[in-house]
């Protein structure tokens, strides 16, 4: 899958998941987005893996900085499938 | 419609502001059983009230979560199926994370702050363990698990006791691993069987107040294996895999809505292609499919047993078929493979008629709501009659394949049960015989026959030891036929038969039918020469059957063996029971003084009393 199909896709679990309108791109992390708390961050995480149909590993998800890296990780998983 | 097309409907709605937005959220809601979507309905939902798009429900319901898991986004599942679904606006306070024995224990806790109607509690999972030996004695084993069930229950009646809630408490999964292999089903040493045990020991325990959200069931229905995700629990303490998270909240959600609403007691039943396959109007008695003869014959057949199991739950049915009556019931006569007999059936309709004028006549013959009833048929037609035309009455169109029917109404959430009482197991006949009654109504050209065509046998008894029980509840639950509406307690129904003052009796009527019991009820004074009716009541089930003026009769023998030249009879005014309030006059009883507040006092000549002739034959 290329890039700009997985930010595409990430763009729709965005708008699911926010109540505002989040516009994604590379830079963009938690801190950027009010609604992105730690609850929030559960259920994106959650609905990301079954969008994507991947599963991450324990701690890879803490371990990015913002959601280029994010982007990055599912296109590792996704070449593994 | 396929997922992505009906959330780009509701999208549209939304920017449309559209207001066939609820009904779709509603019907989306309704499918949803993945976690992403469910989310994003949650979102869509919120994004509709801002715009004013989502009213407030009318009903509203405070919910406090608590368990030894993170409890977001469960709660907020709950909360979004408890809205949309059950239509209850929610309140909601979730607990913190693992600290529900303080949040329970402690007086002062926000949990009791926050006044909740209903809590949900979800134990943790992780201390349902067994921590004995390994070696221990089975004994050991199981008291240790009833302990952790005590636990349990202690919790839950602390929380009740504190706020008056109901709890719904959320059971635990079984592990879905090999690990420990044979220990898991021979000790309970094992999480496995530990775990079951204490599930089915917290279960045959609950008081009324407290609700199981099945999670062992739920897990076992999508599959152990795919409701564990232990990297979400070390992550972010999450209790189950999505899955299984959005099947929990669903649950919870559901006893929320539903926890007091009763079960469904009719189901009506089509016959062609529902019952058997084919047309019996056009196939015969030999052409319908129906037995073990064929796949699709076995499958209608199989239904049929399920639904004699219905019946035998106490779950009445009914039969509405656009047919010729005696087309309709030769299966039920004459085919060997039928499971269902008329006698199966409380209330049977075939006719040319619209099914909905027949489910009204359903309803008012076996004296039972519409809401109460659930309307079967494999023709979408008549389903979507019915829905138009009697809204009240719940309906299943299955279709197709007849392997499907019997898991179509057993999924269908209308007959759960918490307990199944004998009156349940009684229920079946009676309205049978109810039914059959009214048939030979409608034959009998008139009252007299009517009531002579039914072979009524009465039996007259003083109180007496064994009646004591049945006579104490009739007393207490009496209020439509009952002159005086004086309650009085089983130990007083004794003390009143021993005690040579009173002539007290009651009278039990059966009939070709059934047994109706003991219905009516009189408590006698012996004052000198007058003979005072303290208490005289009857069951309105035999209303208009003659025993009123059979017990008068008896009343009069009773008078006159003890000397009494005159009986008087009062009347009470109750709000319930205006219904007797000429009941003496009736009877031929002369008024001799009444008061301001309604009652009223009658008297009525010994001597000259004539037995009034009845139907009723006495034993």
């Amino acid at each position: 899958m290329q890039q700009q199909e997985i930010m595409d896709r990430l763009q729709q679990v965005f708008d699911g998941a926010f109540l505002d309108k989040v516009q994604v791109h590379r830079d963009l992390s938690a801190k950027d987005v009010e609604e992105w708390d730690s609850l929030a961050h559960v259920s994106l995480i959650l609905a990301i893996e079954q969008k994507f149909g991947i599963r991450f590993r324990l701690g890879e998800v803490e371990a990015t900085k913002n959601l280029g890296e994010l982007a990055d990780l599912i296109a590792k998983h996704l070449a593994k499938v | 419609m396929s997922v992505e097309l009906g959330m780009k409907l509701l999208r549209q709605y939304i920017e449309l502001a559209d207001p066939a937005f609820a009904s779709e959220l509603a019907a989306r809601t309704t499918v949803a059983n993945d976690f992403a979507d469910v989310l994003q309905l949650c979102t869509m939902r919120a994004h509709a009230r801002r715009k004013g798009l989502f009213p407030r429900q009318a009903r509203s319901c405070r919910l406090a979560a608590i368990g030894g898991a993170n409890l977001h986004p469960l709660v907020d599942f709950v909360d979004h199926f408890v809205t949309v679904l059950g239509q209850t606006e929610c309140n909601t306070w979730v607990g913190d994370y693992d600290n529900y024995y303080s949040e329970i224990l402690e007086e002062d806790s926000p949990l009791y702050g926050f006044k909740p109607d209903v809590v949900l509690l979800l134990p943790s999972e992780r201390r349902c363990t067994f921590k004995g030996s390994l070696a221990s004695a089975r004994a050991d084993q199981e008291a240790e698990a009833r302990r952790a069930v005590d636990d349990m229950l202690q919790l839950c009646e602390t929380i009740h006791a504190r706020s008056g809630a109901e709890v719904i408490v959320g059971n635990f999964r079984l592990s879905p691993y090999f690990d420990p292999g044979p220990l898991r089903s021979t000790s309970l040493i094992s999480d496995y069987a530990f775990r079951k045990f204490v599930n089915m020991d917290l279960g045959s325990r609950i008081p009324a107040f407290v609700h199981i959200c099945d999670v062992e069931f739920l897990s076992n229905r999508r599959g152990n294996l795919s409701g564990v995700d232990d990297r979400i629990w070390f992550e972010s303490k999450q209790p189950f895999a999505p899955g299984l998270l959005v099947d929990v909240a669903r649950e919870f959600a559901h006893l929320v809505s539903h926890r007091n609403t009763p079960a469904k007691k009719v189901v009506v039943l089509d016959l062609d292609n529902t019952l058997w396959g084919g047309v019996v109007g056009d196939d015969g008695l030999e052409g319908i499919e129906l037995g073990t003869t064929s796949p699709r014959g076995e499958a209608f057949r199989d239904f049929q047993q399920y639904l004699l199991g219905l019946s035998k739950r106490g779950v009445l049915l009914a039969v509405c078929s656009k047919n010729d009556h005696e087309k309709a019931i030769e299966p039920f006569e004459k085919h060997p493979e039928m499971v269902l007999r008329l006698k199966d059936i409380a209330c049977f309709k075939a006719n040319w008629e619209p099914k909905s004028d027949n489910l009204r006549q359903i309803a008012q013959e076996l004296n039972l709501g519409l809401d109460s009833m659930v309307f079967v048929d494999d023709n979408r037609a008549e389903i979507e009659i019915v829905n138009q035309f009697v809204p009240e009455v719940s309906t299943i169109w299955i279709e197709g394949d007849p392997s499907d029917f019997a898991p179509r109404l057993k999924d269908s959430r209308y007959f759960e049960t918490r307990t199944v009482t004998a009156e349940d197991l009684l229920r079946v006949s009676q309205y049978k015989q109810e039914t059959d009654r009214q048939e030979l109504l409608k034959s009998s050209t008139d009252m007299g026959s009517y009531l002579d065509s039914l072979d009524m046998i009465g039996t007259i008894r003083s109180f007496n030891k064994l009646d004591a029980p049945r006579i104490a509840q009739l007393i207490a639950r009496s209020n439509q036929f009952n002159l005086t509406t004086r309650r009085r307690s089983e130990a007083e129904v004794l003390a009143i038969a021993d005690d040579p003052h009173y002539s007290a009796f009651t009278m039990r009527l059966a009939d070709r039918f059934g047994d109706h019991g003991l219905i009516s009820i009189v408590i006698g004074v012996v004052q000198g020469r007058e003979f005072l009716v303290d208490t005289w009541l009857m069951s309105c089930r035999v209303l208009k059957r003659q025993v009123e003026e059979e017990v008068l009769n008896e009343i009069l023998r009773r008078a006159c063996a003890a000397g009494c030249e005159w009986v008087v009879g009062e009347y009470l005014p109750t709000a319930k029971n205006g219904m007797v309030r000429d009941h003496y006059t009736r009877m031929g009883f002369a008024k001799i003084g009444d008061a301001p507040d309604g009652s009223a006092k009658f008297e009525l000549d010994a001597a000259s009393y004539q037995p009034i002739p009845t139907k009723i034959r006495l034993d």
